[in-house]
């Protein structure tokens, strides 16, 4: 077997110099012929032409010579793909067709992989993701929120399931060197996670539990990301000082691309330190950490789950007013939460991408059909010369492994040449999409797409070929001969092309109205010229609510005063911000809750007098904050309609007292005054939850260090202000260069990003969906016209019998309805089928909604009517007279 | 589409090929020659279909290539007798001699005899 190969490689390699020597012993053999000749009295030309004859034909030797030398696959190979190009440059249009099709289908396919791996398929940086367990806390409302930091030490303590726990918190970090200061989002997380996690720095070190020790040196990780566009991935930044939140720490490592961790960024990585943090012992203190764990071997992780429960529900006893609310803990794989709310929709863009490809290599096997049709005869003079089925096939399978070729090699070109449009396309929440790479997983899929494209639009010619009697096809005179086979292949194929148009057509269809639905959710708040920035405070100087507030009143006029600008507020987190949750509890006086696992709760935010305004929140009863509402005044707090709903349907909440749970000293009362319009807090798909707001001049010492990590501004302009985001900075680094300021973001372009997944899916799929109708119809079109030149004489006989024109059409949209029933009934079947995949993209309409499903099979059943009608006007145009003088 | 002299009388080409150089190495406008030669000029081959069955039996081991200089200082492809060749030419003259022998048999039978 080797020894083949290698005469084969051999056989490969020499073929030029077996040629030419080839050539020069058949030149000798030639010019002694004439030396003998010349010999006998013959003057040289002569003797040299006579010599030439007798020898005969120096290529068909030659060619002989070369079989004789056998085995010669790659000639073989090499000979087809010439006579396939040869055929194919042939007709041009056809070629062209194909390529294009072939290019935007596989470059689709392509280009839908290279996400689906980036983000799904490729490892993550972690050693065994399997056995890595995220961790979050249960509550009656939310399956999936956070734990106190008590409350995560008294864990590791007791667990015996896990190697290991840590503990990881978001982190709002304003950064700042010799660079312009920047506002990030990172985490600090305990330095045991790069043991647990196995996840290995790209440059430098990885945390270690030295880190986590009382006094130990202040340092940070940061990200490939941050790397790469604030340092240039300069390596020298490891060992360099940076100040994250106003306090130096030294960069010891830069993080691999690969790493991410479920719902959070990480662009920053500090050690969190539980046993040094102020909160270790507040029993009753926020609730900002998510616990992760690797298992022991052998431990499963149902058994993992109720031995943590267990370990609750012990501290639930012990604390019961400290773990209000919580009633279980929700394990997942790391991985799959990583990429739960992406998998579905990745999927099914993928799906619709296969779709379209196989859509179009059907349609290119109809064509090759009927061409192959058009070329039975040459097929039958090939095989009278002594061509076997065998080379005719592998002929037919060389010219559309070449279209698939060029088609695949088009198609990545396009899939490379498009990656930074799709980049800027692609959702920026889509998790590990910053490190998209094109690798070899990729290369690999695409060679396999072509394989299977080279398969589906040859074999079918193939197949055809395989059936008919190619003497018959020489013998008869009549092209009508391609007989039966082709036309019902061909038919099959047309059927099977509308069928998945319409499966994708459907899903457009619903993503659509999905999309519509939510775009016209309203938020809450009047997104129309107003723009926000985010900044992070320095950590010195700002610890009492006075420093707050005195920074707020310096820079609040200067905003203000600037160009155009009507309304300027502040609001501790954002509306339409997914990632970031601030929530309390709070009870009223008068209806204690029977069992303190009901505590409602509710969405908490610290805003400016002038926020309402500056947003366009409506107020519905009560008043709007003043600058009075201060720390000299009794505290005041404004709560949204839906609170009012759930939790004061007896009775007007203006001027009742709540108890609020928004400090470590427990239960404070505030006065509601207001009732303000609800507000779509985390997505628009989301029904808005109860909202409560307190004023910033009367925030809680506790509230502050969050707010100090990030606080917006938000700017209501009149229309066309010159705003600039260096103005801004400017105004804000006049009050205290060491803000950090993040960028300046039109509200509308908030609303936008909350759309964003939803129109990167519709825009792909939809226009997949419509390339998948357009090449149906002219599936359609193609199968229709053909039918009718092979049956001109039958039309002519018809018409000269005295058929009408009208029967003929009827004849011909009776085929057409045909296909087009069949295919629609078949998608139908599909659609419905494949709806359940689909489901969780869908709002406010049924996966399996029948308007759209009906919407879908006209639209299909128009253009594809239009279709037939196009095809049709030739037989209509058909003179009986011409057509039975053809004959 | 193989070689059709060599189906007029089968195996017969390859057999004359090997016996003309077992004289003694040749190119192959020489091989021609001496089969025109050794046969009295009743065997005629068709030159270009010599080459075909010559790379037929390089490629089966019988022949060795090599360049060199013809008498009148032309560069030209000698062909040589391997050790298998010459084996191969025995068994094949003995096939071909039996062969012979017996169809003449055949054809000199007469109707009695049977």
């Amino acid at each position: 077997m080797i020894a083949y190969l290698r005469s084969l490689s051999r056989r490969f390699f020499q073929r030029a110099q077996v040629g030419t020597e080839l050539e020069e012993e058949l030149r000798a053999h030639v010019d002694l012929r004439a030396d003998a000749l010349e010999r006998s009295g013959i003057s040289r030309a002569e003797a040299e032409r006579r010599a030439r004859i007798e020898f005969g034909s120096l290529e068909r030797f030659k060619a002989e010579c070369r079989d004789a030398l056998g085995g010669n696959f790659i000639d073989q190979l090499l000979q087809d793909i010439r006579f396939s190009a040869r055929s194919l440059r042939k007709s041009p249009a056809f070629f062209a067709v194909a390529v294009i099709t072939l290019a935007s289908g596989i470059g689709a396919t392509v280009t839908a992989f290279s996400v689906v791996n980036s983000v799904l398929l490729r490892p993550f940086g972690f050693s065994h993701p399997q056995r890595l367990l995220w961790i979050y806390s249960q509550r009656v409302d939310n399956p999936r929120t956070n734990f106190s930091l008590p409350e995560y030490c008294d864990y590791p303590d007791q667990n015996r399931s896990f190697e290991a726990l840590g503990a990881v918190a978001s982190f709002n970090v304003g950064l700042s060197d010799s660079v312009e200061p920047e506002r990030v989002q990172g985490v600090r997380i305990t330095a045991n996670a790069f043991t647990i996690l196995g996840a290995r720095a790209l440059l430098g070190r990885t945390l270690i539990p030295a880190d986590d020790r009382n006094g130990a040196e202040p340092v940070v990780m940061i990200s490939y990301g941050l790397w790469s566009r604030r340092y240039a991935k300069n390596p020298d930044v490891i060992g360099r000082s940076v100040n994250v939140n106003g306090e130096p720490r030294q960069i010891i490592g830069v993080l691999p691309s690969s790493f991410a961790l479920p719902n959070l960024d990480t662009d920053i990585v500090v050690p969190l330190q539980p046993e040094s943090d102020p909160r270790r012992n507040a029993r009753n203190s926020v609730n900002f950490l998510r616990m992760f764990g690797g298992l022991k071997p052998n431990v499963t992780a149902q058994q993992a789950h109720a031995e943590l429960d267990s370990i609750r529900q012990n501290l639930q006893r012990q604390y019961p007013e400290a773990l209000t609310g919580k009633i279980g803990l929700t394990l997942l794989p790391i991985a799959d939460e990583i990429v739960s709310n992406v998998r579905s929709v990745l999927l099914s863009i993928f799906c619709a991408a296969a779709a379209l490809l196989l859509v179009g290599c059907t349609n290119l096997a109809g064509i090759a059909l009927s061409r192959s049709g058009a070329r039975q005869r040459e097929l039958a003079v090939r095989a009278a010369l002594g061509a076997t089925r065998r080379q005719l096939a592998r002929l037919l399978l060389a010219e559309s492994a070449i279209l698939a070729v060029t088609g695949g090699a088009l198609g990545v070109l396009i899939e490379i040449a498009s990656q930074r449009a799709l980049l800027r396309l692609v959702p920026t929440d889509l998790p590990r999409i910053e490190s998209f790479a094109i690798d070899w997983r990729v290369w690999l899929f695409a060679g396999v797409v072509v394989l299977i494209a080279t398969l589906i639009c040859g074999i079918a010619p193939a197949w055809l070929l395989s059936r008919t009697e190619l003497r018959d096809a020489l013998a008869s005179r009549n092209r009508a001969s391609t007989g039966g086979g082709q036309s019902r292949l061909r038919a099959w194929l047309v059927g099977g092309q509308i069928a998945l148009a319409l499966v994708l057509l459907a899903n457009a269809a619903l993503l659509f109205r999905s999309f519509f639905r939510v775009s016209s959710e309203r938020p809450g708040f009047d997104a129309a010229n107003v723009v926000t920035v985010r900044f992070s405070l320095p950590q010195s100087g700002y610890v009492e609510r006075e420093q707050f507030v005195r920074f707020y009143e310096n820079l609040y006029p200067r905003l203000k005063a600037l160009p155009g600008i009507q309304n300027v507020g502040l609001v501790s987190i954002l509306p339409l911000a997914p990632k970031s949750i601030s929530f309390i509890h709070f009870t009223r006086p008068d209806q204690p809750p029977s069992n303190p696992q009901n505590t409602p709760s509710t969405n908490y935010r610290i805003v400016s007098a002038d926020y309402f305004r500056t947003m366009g929140i409506p107020l519905l009863a009560g008043r709007y904050f003043t600058d009075e509402d201060d720390g000299e005044r009794p505290p005041v707090a404004i709560v949204s309609s839906v609170l009012a709903k759930n939790h004061f349907a007896d009775r007007s909440p203006i001027g009742q007292r709540v108890l609020i749970d928004d400090n470590d000293a427990g239960p404070r009362p505030v006065e509601i005054v207001g009732i303000v319009g609800a507000v779509k807090q985390t997505t628009l798909e989301t029904p808005a939850r109860p909202d409560l707001y307190l004023p910033l001049r009367q925030a809680h010492k506790d509230g502050l260090s969050f707010l100090r990590n990030s606080t917006y501004w938000v700017l209501k302009a009149s229309p066309n202000a010159p705003l600039s985001a260096s103005q801004l900075r400017t105004e804000i680094h006049r009050v205290d260069p060491n803000v950090a300021v993040g960028d300046l973001r039109p509200m509308s372009n908030v609303m936008n990003s909350a759309l964003a997944s939803r129109r990167f899916s519709l825009l792909l799929i939809g226009s997949f969906a419509g390339a998948a109708l357009f090449l149906a119809a002219a599936g359609l079109y193609a199968v229709i016209s053909y039918g009718i030149q092979q049956r001109t004489r039958e039309i002519g006989v018809r018409l000269a019998l005295g058929a009408t024109r009208g029967r003929i059409l009827a004849m011909i949209f009776k085929e057409g309805a045909l296909l087009l029933g069949a295919g629609v009934a078949v998608g139908l079947a599909l659609a419905l089928m494949l709806a359940q995949l689909v489901a969780n993209q869908m709002y406010g309409v049924s996966e399996r909604d029948a308007s759209s499903f009906a919407l879908v099979s006209l639209l299909l059943a128009v253009v594809s009517l239009l279709a037939c009608w196009f095809a049709s006007r030739r037989a209509l145009n058909v003179d009986p007279v011409t057509a039975l003088r053809c004959e | 589409m193989s070689d059709e002299t060599a189906e007029l009388l089968p195996g017969t080409l390859d057999l004359l090929i090997l016996k003309a150089v077992s004289l003694g190495p040749l190119h192959g406008y020489a091989v021609l020659a001496r089969i025109e030669q050794i046969s009295g000029g009743k065997l005629l081959v068709e030159q270009g279909a010599l080459y075909p069955a010559l790379f037929r039996l390089v490629r089966q081991g019988l022949l060795k290539p090599e360049w060199g200089t013809s008498d009148n200082n032309r560069r030209a492809k000698f062909y040589e007798l391997t050790a298998r060749g010459r084996k191969r030419l025995r068994e094949e003259a003995d096939w071909w001699n039996r062969t012979v022998a017996a169809v003449t048999a055949a054809l000199r039978a007469r109707p009695q005899e049977t």
